[in-house]
């Protein structure tokens, strides 16, 4: 890339309900991040928000963020796609020259204010899905971790393993939404069942949340932290939407954005240069998976991977050390908030979810039925 | 996080609108072809692929899939899940009973088919099996005509 970008500052909150209003979650967050910095929102030169105009409610739904946000008269736009896809635009952003700065919001309150599966439930075909009636997005998803565990002869055992690893790191992080004290395998295990093979805790929960994170260039970026953490690659893919002309037990999209996003990086063996990764699975089958298409893992040595506690936040190649999305998912939000927990291992900042060795991590988001649309970023320090 | 000291004034908003899609003629002879139990897909001229339900665009060569061809009324179950809870308007409760989910790949499409799967218990089902397509009677030519498969 032809200039640096780092990110050099960010705020999150997540919980099953944050017991707030948009604007207030949207002022918290960003006021917050300037105050971090020292900052005013002058300061910034673009803004571009990403929320989800079905989940709000409303259509162009930023229209109301501009008093929170700070961008009275100022520069701004607007994604709705998975938050991981703002951060990229924003960078782009920098990366023309025409900014300097540029701020990162997303917020989804979709714990409360609407249900997370009636979001889903309108992203299917209105013509053909939503007559049929039998599509949703956890029967999509049971099918998938299906046809992931059949594929290598898995047992679904793997399902109890990947979920309690990361509902174990997740009750570590005080920025998760779902904290289960005393979380294990046979409570996983033990938790209803939806569509077989994924039950209650293989699957994300409703969540409120927001996050707002500033880029800066790198001249920029050494004024406002001693700490910038930067965005060396960054790539995304889609894939068909029609679920029967997929491979489900693999995400080629995902690979097809990692690709990108190491060759801008030169990151040629992710399996060995990577320290972390931080991925948005939205379901405990999905975490090995999308690890397999980042290059992470190898293929049919998933359950070997978890059982040696390969993954573990103090493993060879830790996976979702923060808890990743079975933590915690606002809809659109969740990718960026798995890039500012990869920032936070690479800052040292991760408390007691940090990794011991972090300098390159790997970042992923997505969006649609069984992560039809994916993002990659790379971060290094 | 503890809820904030002031109180919220909470509104609720409720939807109520209707869209008009036009959907093109390849649905239409989908649901033609019901009216005489026949299931149709659409044959891309590039690629190996027959899409079923039947569209216009493939996405992989993009060209436009000009022919259809019947496929056949049996098929393979490619995958499937079973359901212990519905979801209707973005609620999830427990089912009244366990279901059958299966991804059907019909003989000569390329693609699968979700469908109901029925005529068996959810502990005997299995990938690979031989399923064949159950009418509704009598046929009407809707979604609901290909009421579900059950095993050869």
């Amino acid at each position: 890339m032809d200039r640096n970008v780092a990110i050099v500052g960010y705020r999150m909150q997540s919980a099953p309900d944050l017991v707030t209003s948009r604007e207030r979650l949207t002022f918290e967050l960003t006021r917050g991040l300037f105050d971090d910095l020292g900052i005013e929102r002058t300061d910034v030169d673009t803004t571009i928000i990403d929320s989800n105009d079905f989940m709000d409610g409303r259509t162009i739904s930023n229209v109301f963020l501009d008093p929170p946000a700070g961008v009275y008269m100022r520069d701004e736009s607007k994604v709705e796609m998975d938050a991981a896809n703002a951060v990229i635009y924003a960078c782009m952003r920098i990366l023309s020259g025409q900014y300097n700065t540029a701020l990162v919001v997303g917020l989804a309150l979709t714990g409360y204010q609407a249900s997370p599966y009636l979001y889903i439930e309108y992203t299917l075909n209105p013509t053909y899905e939503r007559q049929v009636k039998l599509l949703n997005e956890i029967n999509a998803a049971a099918l998938q971790a299906h046809s992931y565990l059949d594929k290598s002869g898995y047992s679904n055992e793997l399902l109890d393993d990947i979920a309690a690893q990361a509902l174990a790191n997740a009750a570590l992080n005080p920025n998760q939404a779902r904290r289960i004290s005393g979380i294990s395998k046979d409570k996983v295990a033990a938790s209803a069942m939806y569509y077989e093979p994924l039950r209650e805790l293989h699957c994300y929960p409703p969540t409120d949340g927001g996050c707002a994170v500033l880029l800066a260039s790198e001249e920029k970026a050494k004024e406002l932290t001693d700490k910038p953490v930067w965005i060396k690659g960054m790539g995304m893919s889609t894939e068909t939407y029609y679920l029967g002309e997929r491979k489900l037990y693999k995400s080629r999209s995902t690979a097809e954005a990692a690709k990108r996003a190491y060759e801008l990086a030169g990151i040629k063996k992710p399996e060995k240069d990577i320290d972390v990764a931080e991925i948005s699975a939205l379901f405990a089958h999905q975490e090995p998976l999308l690890a397999e298409a980042l290059g992470l893992l190898d293929e049919g040595k998933a359950d070997k991977a978890y059982k040696d506690g390969v993954t573990a936040i103090d493993g060879k190649l830790p996976l979702n050390p923060s808890g990743g999305a079975l933590g915690g998912h606002p809809v659109s939000v969740t990718g960026m908030m798995r890039m500012v927990e990869a920032a936070r291992q690479l800052r040292g900042e991760a408390g007691d979810n940090q990794v011991k060795k972090a300098e390159l991590a790997v970042v992923h988001g997505q969006d649609g039925v069984c992560a039809q649309q994916n993002a990659v970023l790379v971060l290094g320090i | 996080m503890g809820a904030p000291e002031e109180t919220y004034f909470a509104t609720v908003v409720p939807m109520d609108f209707t869209y008009n899609y036009r959907v093109g003629p390849y649905i239409t002879r989908y649901l033609d072809g019901f009216k005489e139990k026949k299931i149709l897909g659409s044959k891309c001229p590039g690629c190996s692929l027959v899409a079923v339900p039947p569209r216009k665009f493939c996405g992989v060569c993009s060209k436009v899939m000009e022919e259809m061809v019947e496929l056949g009324q049996e098929g393979t179950l490619e995958n499937f899940t079973v359901g212990h809870v519905v979801i209707e308007k973005g609620k999830l409760s427990p089912a009244d009973a366990p279901y059958i989910l299966g991804l059907v790949k019909l003989e000569g499409a390329t693609s699968s088919l979700l469908a109901k799967v029925e005529g068996l218990s959810p502990t005997e089902v299995k990938t690979g099996m031989k399923v064949k397509a159950v009418w509704k009677e009598p046929v009407e030519g809707d979604y609901g005509d290909l009421d579900h498969f059950e095993p050869v």
